[in-house]
């Protein structure tokens, strides 16, 4: 049988978390640790793609990096086509995840002591130092507990990646897509072998994920 | 070399201060919430003032005027929290070694090693915080910030994390630190003891104002008001009413007595009779008069009074007992007027358990006069 959608399903998520790690840890971290205006506002609209239908999400992604869509022009310019691609289906799993890796990133960075930033500022380090060699060390656990969850999440996408990316069978089709389309086909036994892995792989990675966060110095 | 002046406002809490150190080890002194840790958060660069100026050896760390603020980064204080505040993540050598950054590899290896013998933290090196003991975390956390060599060090409540015993053998301890690197410090402390015994001069605080500053010894003797003989928590602080003051002797009534006391030598404080006046008798210095060596001598034994043992209470190598005077009114402070401090063995002697009426006398010297 055609193990494609899961090869992509897995290069695709883990695209996604890479992506939803640079952009969600600066924003969780500017969340937890910094006073700005806007500050309530912006943790509103992270947790959007949470509550938002992912068709209406999916619709709206789809405008803003369409042919004709303003982000959408400007990478074509460029020459990226993102809207029916694998990039699509990437973006469609950050946006969906994303909210879950700046959650859970958020609290970890607001659970450091804020004495230690001030201690290490105090022996000599700027801002990006005090960041790598304390904050980030001690809120790790979270933000790879963020980052696993968020991966599952990403791994799971249908409705947000179907708008974006589409359906096309080797080439966008992703595995929760592809077991939807063997059910239509009424191909009860490929279906069910597809879920059964999806399903295998998140338990291993949230029993893997225990395990680590537990450790302790 | 330390200049400090300061206004910042809080919403519930306003500081103000303006105080001087010299190349010595400062005792930041008062009540908690007075402002003081919030004080050592501005001189680290940790908290920003509304006005004022901080000059530390000729260098500016802060001029409101003039837009200077020296960044925390910037500034080389050594900052020993409350708690400490040491990198879990790290080891203790790796916390020691934090501020070391950009140094080459030989000098920072070589100046851990340094700090971590003369803390004599020696065979601790790989061990993490949890798994120090709180005098060791203390040594850590001096270490951390000692070894950039700091021109400054800031301590806040350097023993708050540690028990009893444990306090008095480490306040020891960071005393001769303190000596021994001979760096200039500013320690803040709620506990009198702990400020006299680590700190060459005091600045008193309360409510975010400066109420004294002076050398430790003539803040244990002079106290500047009541309101800081009450911050230091001395006990017998008692009011009366001046009978005669001359610039070396005061004599003045409370509870039907009079009392004799020297007047302050360097502050010399004539208030014209019947003026209330404040004073306080510190309670080792009342000395009970044996009845086996015959009738007290009033020419030998000055501020005689005769009262009761009303209370007294076990503090294991000294014993505190509760007096109330033959005068009549009421009592000075609560159920009682005077409170004496014995020793342990005195207190065996005379039989006090038993024997409950003394005539007292107190030297004039041991009656101190604080000004209005």
């Amino acid at each position: 049988m055609d193990l494609f959608p899961l090869r992509l399903s897995l290069e695709v998520s883990l695209a996604a978390t890479a992506l939803t790690l640079g952009l969600g840890v600066p924003v969780a971290w500017a969340l937890g640790r910094r006073a700005f205006p806007g500050h309530d506002l912006l943790a509103a609209l992270v947790v959007t793609p949470l509550v938002l239908p992912p068709t209406v999400l999916g619709y709206y992604l789809l405008v803003l990096v369409g042919a004709r869509g303003p982000v959408g022009r400007v990478l074509d310019a460029i020459g990226i086509e993102v809207a029916f691609t694998w990039k699509g289906a990437v973006l469609a799993a950050c946006v969906g995840s994303i909210p879950l890796l700046i959650r859970a990133a958020q609290a970890g960075f607001e659970a450091v002591d804020p004495r230690l930033e001030a201690a290490a500022r105090t022996l000599g380090r700027s801002e990006w130092s005090v960041f790598w060699s304390v904050t980030l060390p001690l809120a790790w656990r979270a933000v790879l507990a963020g980052a696993v969850l968020a991966f599952c999440r990403a791994f799971g996408d249908f409705g947000i990646t179907l708008m974006v990316a589409g359906s096309i069978p080797g080439k966008t089709q992703t595995l929760p897509l592809a077991i939807y389309d063997h059910v239509q086909a009424n191909q009860m036994p490929e279906a069910n072998t597809l879920a059964l892995l999806a399903a295998g792989l998140v338990v291993v990675l949230l029993l893997g994920l225990g395990r680590v966060v537990r450790l302790r110095y | 070399m330390l200049s400090v002046s300061l206004t910042k406002r809080l919403p519930d809490f306003t500081l103000d201060v303006t105080w001087d150190a010299a190349d010595v080890v400062t005792g930041l002194f008062g009540p908690s919430g007075s402002g003081k840790t919030l004080t050592l958060d501005c001189l680290a660069g940790l908290a920003r003032p509304d006005a004022g100026r901080i000059v530390l050896r000729d260098r500016v760390l802060f001029d409101a005027a003039r837009g200077i603020d020296v960044p925390s980064r910037d500034r080389r204080l050594g900052y020993v929290f409350q708690g400490y505040a040491l990198f879990p993540h790290l080891t203790a050598s790796d916390n020691v070694a934090y501020g070391l950054r950009g140094r080459p590899r030989d000098e920072r290896r070589r100046r851990v090693a340094d700090v971590i013998g003369r803390l004599g933290l020696s065979g601790l090196e790989q061990r993490y915080p949890a798994q120090l003991s709180g005098g060791e975390r203390q040594r850590v956390a001096l270490g951390r910030a000692l070894a950039p060599e700091p021109t400054l060090l800031l301590l806040d409540e350097p023993f708050s994390a540690l028990d009893l015993p444990r306090r008095r053998a480490l306040r020891d301890d960071l005393a001769r630190v303190l000596r021994d690197w001979g760096t200039a410090a500013v320690v803040v402390t709620h506990d009198f003891t702990e400020a006299y015994r680590l700190a060459d001069r005091i600045v008193v605080y309360e409510a975010g104002r400066v109420v004294q500053a002076a050398p430790r010894a003539e803040l244990l003797w002079q106290p500047a008001s009541e309101a800081v003989a009450r911050i230091m928590g001395i006990p017998n602080v008692l009011h009366g009413t001046v009978v005669k003051a001359t610039p070396d002797r005061i004599q003045l009534r409370w509870r039907d007595q009079i009392l004799e006391a020297v007047n302050s030598p360097t502050r010399s404080y004539l208030p014209p009779p019947e003026t209330p006046i404040a004073f306080f008798i510190r309670p080792e210095y009342v000395r009970l008069i044996r009845k086996d060596r015959g009738p007290a001598d009033p020419g030998h034994h000055m501020n005689l009074m005769t009262g009761v043992v009303v209370a007294d209470e076990d503090f294991g190598t000294t014993w505190l007992l509760r007096i109330r005077l033959d005068a009549p009114g009421p009592p000075a402070q609560g159920d009682h007027d005077l409170q004496v401090e014995v020793p342990h063995l005195v207190h065996e002697i005379l039989e006090i358990e038993r024997d409950r009426r003394w005539e007292f006398s107190i030297h004039r010297g041991s009656i101190h006069v604080l000004p209005a």
